[in-house]
């Protein structure tokens, strides 16, 4: 059966630099990755590749999404076919209402009517503490950094997404909304949809099963170490400093 | 007013000129005995005759007066009572502005003015006992000896050949008389249909409000019905008196031949509020507008302008306002959508003459084509010392971030375009009733997408 996500010897450039080099990653339906690494390794380039920003330009190598060649395939279709990104910096987009856009969003993208969509909506972002009232603030704006990694994770619930890509979730975030976005991504990890995890700090491994998780360490562009339970437990028990150091990899 | 700048740069040949004054003649004398005007109505129109010979002409699109004085024409339509009664085309014309369909949804306040008469709803007659006076001009003129002293008071025929045709041939438009202390809640909704092709379009609006009263006027512009006609030439005077709160919004969908020159003056008395927002969705051909407002003490005026420019279209928006008044405070602010090969131009003026004055300008474009262009001069002019007066402008692109943003879940380019330009123009709606802005936004839907 093909795979969900098949990156293969990825080179990426950015205004003319290689960021990602060689780089290999795999993942099967349903999984849960973590790929950690210092700042400048190219996590967030992998992850706005893999999403499809045109500023990212692949050299060599491929993107594979449930076995079709993803290269060339601009932003909206690949979120179609159910990739969605988390950023770590969601856009501002003035006057623009969050229920207008999250309605264009459920009508076009998932073809609700717009009653449907309403009511999928206020729940949805209930749960992720957003009122009524605040649905009629425009997109990102005003935001603190806990509601805009609310609003990304509520975004990712009504696409309900087969793979989950969260750039640094637990960066810029408060306490309270970091344990809510962890639960909410586990509950679309339970509900079938797979997660790519991108993370500097760590953070978010506590709030997270290290019995169901890959892990992958990134520097200078490449994976330079994967491991399972085990790496997370170390990197608790010694912490990511030790681990980096002993890859090779520290800051 | 601006008489003093009386100058005669007049570029058409005497023989020529002779021509266009024995026309605009024949159409005074047609007026004046199809309405069964009073004398001074009739002196009025032949000072403007004679003022349409010696005023200037400065017009950047129309460079030949003579072109947009009409001929007689003899087509005339039957008479209408109710939208039913019109014409195809009009009704067409309606439908592009959504009208039809808000009047099926929306029928509190309706009236539909023809050329010489006015239809009004139960809505209209029910309010009419309570003092709120909806009259075609015509009739107003007859009817109202305040009229006299309103009419062509904040314009001077002199001050420009368009004005002074004005003058001259005015027909339709409305008197909107609202007595002291009286508040309508609902808004007014106004649609001009103007038949007979044998007049200029040139109707007259009065607005009246009398001390603490309050109204909303919404005018639809469909009048531009006769094909063959090319010019527009409204104009509105606005009297608001003491404490009044007024609204004027005035949504424009013309189609792509018609040049428009609307004229909107307006008096703010004491602690009164004039609201004036314009939507120009289809603009015309060129579309040249300078507002003026006079503010008295406290009182505060705004002048939204949503401009939707496409294709070739001209549209320069102005506004001048005058805080006469101590406190007086006055908005202008602007959202413009530009496409294709169109020019859009800004420049809103602020003369703070009273101490305690606020003043502030705004003028946002987001350009979506390259051939397209935007100019802004924003002036603002302090004659005391302690007035604030300040001004924004950004004029830029849809940021590819914002773009990006919006399509990584899935919108197409086109429909992450129409959010962000819907976005965009939201906050200068906020006067509109929803459902005209629904309709609105359906129009500039059309328009991104076409355009793109």
């Amino acid at each position: 059966m093909e795979k969900l996500l098949h990156v293969d010897d990825l080179h990426v450039e950015v205004d003319g630099k290689e960021i990602i080099r060689a780089l290999s990653l795999t993942m099967d339906r349903g999984e849960f990755h973590i790929v950690m690494g210092p700042n400048g390794s190219g996590k967030s380039t992998l992850a706005l590749t893999i999403m499809g920003h045109p500023r990212y330009r692949i050299s060599r190598g491929k993107i594979e999404f449930e076995g079709e060649m993803i290269n060339s395939v601009p932003v909206d279709e690949r979120a179609r076919k159910g990739i969605f990104m988390a950023f770590q910096h969601p856009e501002e987009i003035e006057g623009v209402k969050i229920m207008d856009y999250l309605s264009i969003l459920l009508e076009k993208v998932r073809g609700m009517d717009r009653k449907e969509a309403r009511e999928i909506i206020l729940e949805k972002a209930r749960d992720v503490w957003f009122t009524e009232e605040m649905l009629l603030r425009h997109i990102n704006v005003g935001f603190s950094g806990g509601e805009r990694k609310r609003f990304e994770i509520l975004q990712a619930l009504l696409l309900r997404p087969k793979l989950l890509i969260l750039d640094e979730p637990d960066s810029g975030v408060d306490v309270d909304s970091l344990s809510l976005i962890s639960l909410k991504m586990r509950e679309l990890h339970n509900n079938g949809t797979a997660i790519l995890l991108i993370t500097h700090y760590g953070r978010i491994l506590q709030h997270i099963d290290p019995r169901i998780v890959n892990v992958h360490i990134i520097k200078d562009g490449t994976i330079v170490l994967s491991g399972k339970e085990e790496l997370v437990q170390r990197i608790e028990n010694v912490g990511f400093k030790k681990v980096f150091e002993e890859c090779g990899c520290s800051e | 007013m601006s008489a003093s700048k009386r100058y005669s740069r007049s570029v058409v040949a005497v023989s020529e000129i002779q021509d266009v004054k024995s026309v605009i003649e024949e159409q005074i004398e047609i007026l004046k005995k199809r309405n069964n005007e009073p004398e001074w109505m009739t002196k009025l129109r032949y000072k403007g005759l004679k003022a349409f010979l010696e005023a200037p002409h400065n017009d950047p699109i129309l460079k030949d007066p003579l072109d947009f004085v009409v001929k007689a024409q003899n087509d005339v339509y039957p008479e209408v009572k109710s939208l039913e009664d019109l014409p195809d085309e009009m009704l067409s014309l309606l439908e592009r502005l959504g009208i039809a369909e808000v009047e099926k949804k929306y029928v509190a306040g309706l009236a539909v003015q023809s050329d010489t008469s006015i239809v009004l709803n139960e809505f209209l007659q029910a309010w009419r006992k309570r003092g709120l006076i909806v009259e075609s001009m015509e009739d107003a003129v007859r009817k109202y000896p305040i009229v006299k002293d309103l009419f062509m008071q904040l314009f001077d025929p002199y001050e420009s050949k368009l004005a002074a045709y004005h003058t001259a041939v005015w027909n339709g438009g409305i008197f909107l008389h609202i007595k002291s202390g009286l508040k309508v809640p609902m808004p007014l909704h106004l649609f001009f249909l103007i038949q007979n092709s044998a007049m200029a379009q040139a109707p007259h609006i009065i607005i009246y409000a009398e001390p603490n009263s309050e109204i909303h006027l919404i005018e639809g512009c469909t009048a531009p019905i006769l094909l063959r006609h090319s010019l527009h030439l409204d104009m509105t005077e606005a009297y608001i008196g003491e404490g009044a709160k007024i609204k004027l919004s005035v949504l424009q969908n013309w189609p792509e031949y018609v040049h428009t020159r609307p004229m909107t003056r307006a008096k703010v008395a004491r602690n009164a509020e004039f609201i004036n927002t314009t939507v120009g969705l289809g603009t015309g051909k060129s579309n040249i507008a300078n507002p003026k407002y006079w503010v008295e003490e406290n009182a505060y005026v705004e002048l939204n302008g949503i401009i939707l420019g496409q294709k070739d279209f001209y549209v320069d928006l102005g506004g001048e306002m005058h805080l006469q008044g101590k406190g007086a405070r006055g908005i202008n602010a602007s959202k413009s959508v530009i496409m294709d090969r169109s020019t859009v131009i800004t420049r809103g003026i602020i003369r703070a003459q009273s101490p305690k004055t606020k003043g502030h300008i705004s003028c946002d474009a987001l350009i979506l084509n390259p051939a397209s262009r935007m100019e802004t001069y924003p002036g603002l002019i302090s004659e005391v010392d302690d007035a604030e007066l300040s001004h924004e402008a950004a004029i830029g692109k849809i940021r590819e971030e914002e773009l990006f943003y919006l399509m990584s879940r899935g919108l197409k380019e086109e429909e992450a375009t129409q959010l962000i330009v819907k976005g965009f123009v939201d906050p200068l709606l906020k006067d509109i009733p929803l459902e005209f802005v629904v309709e609105i936004k359906k129009i500039i839907e059309m328009a991104v997408s076409g355009g793109m």
